[in-house]
């Protein structure tokens, strides 16, 4: 399983550049504190305003092109995280944000979480930080995106 | 000297036509999201073309080239077949009102009733999609426009049909060329235009009255399960009803394109589809959400009788 099948070969110049000009996110939040979910939201809010990048957030799976996933994934919330993961249309990526949803951070070795998103789904980019900045937030989602554009140069 | 067949491929095509058609759609979609930022003190899009321009034509391609899931339980033929007769039926009535001249491309005795009938008709199309989709918020989502179609249907016909009486006319291009000899009807028949305004923010589902898919409770509406092609398809032809209701707005109320200085009547048209469009906008970053029994009860009790007052007036 590859994290975004990109890497086709089949797009145009004038596709990847649309799909670089409008990533729409999806978050979902995998047990987090509600820590990083406040960041993200701050993120978009009118301080610092991810729309100037062309990225809404998005109510849908199948709407979305990027997964926003906060937290360690919890044993409820893993069977939940595949399904969103699968009901998403084919081009995505996943962004783990916050320490949690990278390693699992304090509870790591805990019995009930799966520590990290990567024990589940595959992930793009990992945002550290308990909670990460808004400007992290920004950094990590515009790696994304030049990631995606580098991915096509090199086909 | 060209052709007259070729004038008129040429005027169905490029001008007043297809291109023009979806340039104004894009236009619109950009206009309306840069618009509620600046309301909400953002810059909006900001990167993708000089001031974000080209942000919706992004956002249409990126949706065209994306997978395209057909859920396993839905009726497939109704899926697919909704979001190009969506498009269609949303597009068709654009071309009855009159853009750049005083008659449109195409015009007859009674076109405001076929622009009517294709607007319900397109709800009838939403309900459908909503219905084959078989997703409980879709499903949801489909009855919410069926019974707010049931609120807002009735004034917004009799506050149409305002002009239609005092113009004698039924056609759109027939009540533009009455406003042209007499005065506009926004300035006799405000109530009218007030209802008809009401009435078009709820047909365009847009935020005061955007139960059919509030996103903080049933997700996305009738929209939930429709992805890639399909999705941009829709999009598309939200942004066309839009310009629907501004232009129907435009050349029943306002005049059309009518003015007194500027060199092509066209010019004026697209002043005053954007004045129409910020209004609309204006209202959708000011206002919360209302509930669907709030909507339908507010439509009868209120909307109505003051479209009624009106065509007394008009008639008296």
């Amino acid at each position: 399983m590859v994290a975004y099948d990109l890497a086709e070969g089949k797009e145009t110049g004038l596709i990847s550049w649309a799909r670089a000009k409008s990533p729409w996110i999806l978050h979902f939040n995998t047990g987090s504190c509600n820590g990083c979910d406040i960041e993200l939201v701050a993120s978009l809010s009118p301080r610092f305003d991810l729309e100037r990048f062309g990225i809404l957030q998005k109510g849908s799976p199948r709407h979305a092109d990027v997964l926003v996933a906060t937290g360690p994934v919890t044993r409820q919330a893993k069977n939940r995280l595949l399904r969103i993961y699968e009901q998403m249309p084919s081009p995505k990526s996943v962004i783990a944000i916050g320490s949690c949803a990278t390693s699992g951070a304090p509870f790591n070795g805990s019995y009930n979480v799966y520590e990290g998103v990567d024990n589940v789904i595959p992930v793009d980019v990992y945002i550290s930080g308990c909670p990460p900045k808004p400007e992290a937030i920004i950094h990590g989602l515009l790696t994304l995106i030049q990631n995606w554009g580098k991915k096509q140069r090199q086909q | 000297m060209v052709p007259q067949e070729i004038v008129t491929l040429l005027q169905v095509f490029l001008f007043p036509g297809f291109l023009f058609l979806f340039c104004l759609a894009f236009f619109s979609d950009w206009m309306d999201r840069k618009l509620v930022a600046k309301f909400q003190n953002r810059y909006g899009p900001l990167y993708t073309g000089p001031k974000g321009i080209l942000q919706p034509v992004a956002d249409f391609f990126k949706l065209l080239a994306k997978e395209d899931i057909i859920p396993i339980a839905a009726d497939k033929t109704v899926f697919s077949v909704v979001p190009m007769l969506v498009l269609a039926l949303s597009m068709t009535p654009l071309f009855l009102i009159p853009m750049i001249d005083y008659s449109a491309l195409i015009w007859f005795e009674g076109d405001l009733i076929v622009i009517m009938f294709i607007t319900t008709l397109v709800i009838v199309a939403m309900f459908m999609g909503a219905w084959a989709s078989t997703n409980r918020f879709s499903t949801i989502g489909g009855m919410r426009v069926g019974l707010q179609m049931l609120g807002y249907e009735i004034p917004m016909t009799i506050a149409m049909i305002g002009p239609a009486i005092s113009s004698k006319s039924l056609s759109v291009s027939g009540i533009v060329q009455s406003q042209a000899v007499g005065i506009w009807y926004v300035i006799t028949q405000p109530l009218g235009f007030a209802v008809a305004l009401i009435c078009l923010l709820a047909h365009l589902q847009r935020v005061p009255f955007d139960v059919p898919e509030a996103e903080s409770e049933i997700v996305a509406g009738w929209l939930v399960e429709f992805s890639g092609k399909k999705l941009a398809l829709l999009k598309l032809s939200k942004n066309f009803e839009l310009v629907l209701a501004g232009s129907l707005l435009v050349s029943l109320f306002l005049g059309g394109p009518l003015g007194f200085w500027l060199p092509h009547p066209s010019v004026y048209f697209f002043l005053k589809l954007i004045v129409c469009i910020f209004i609309l906008s204006n209202l959708r970053a000011l206002f919360a959400r209302f509930r669907i029994d709030q909507v339908l009860e507010g439509a009868w009790k209120y909307l109505t009788p003051l479209a009624l007052l009106q065509i007394i007036l008009v008639v008296i």
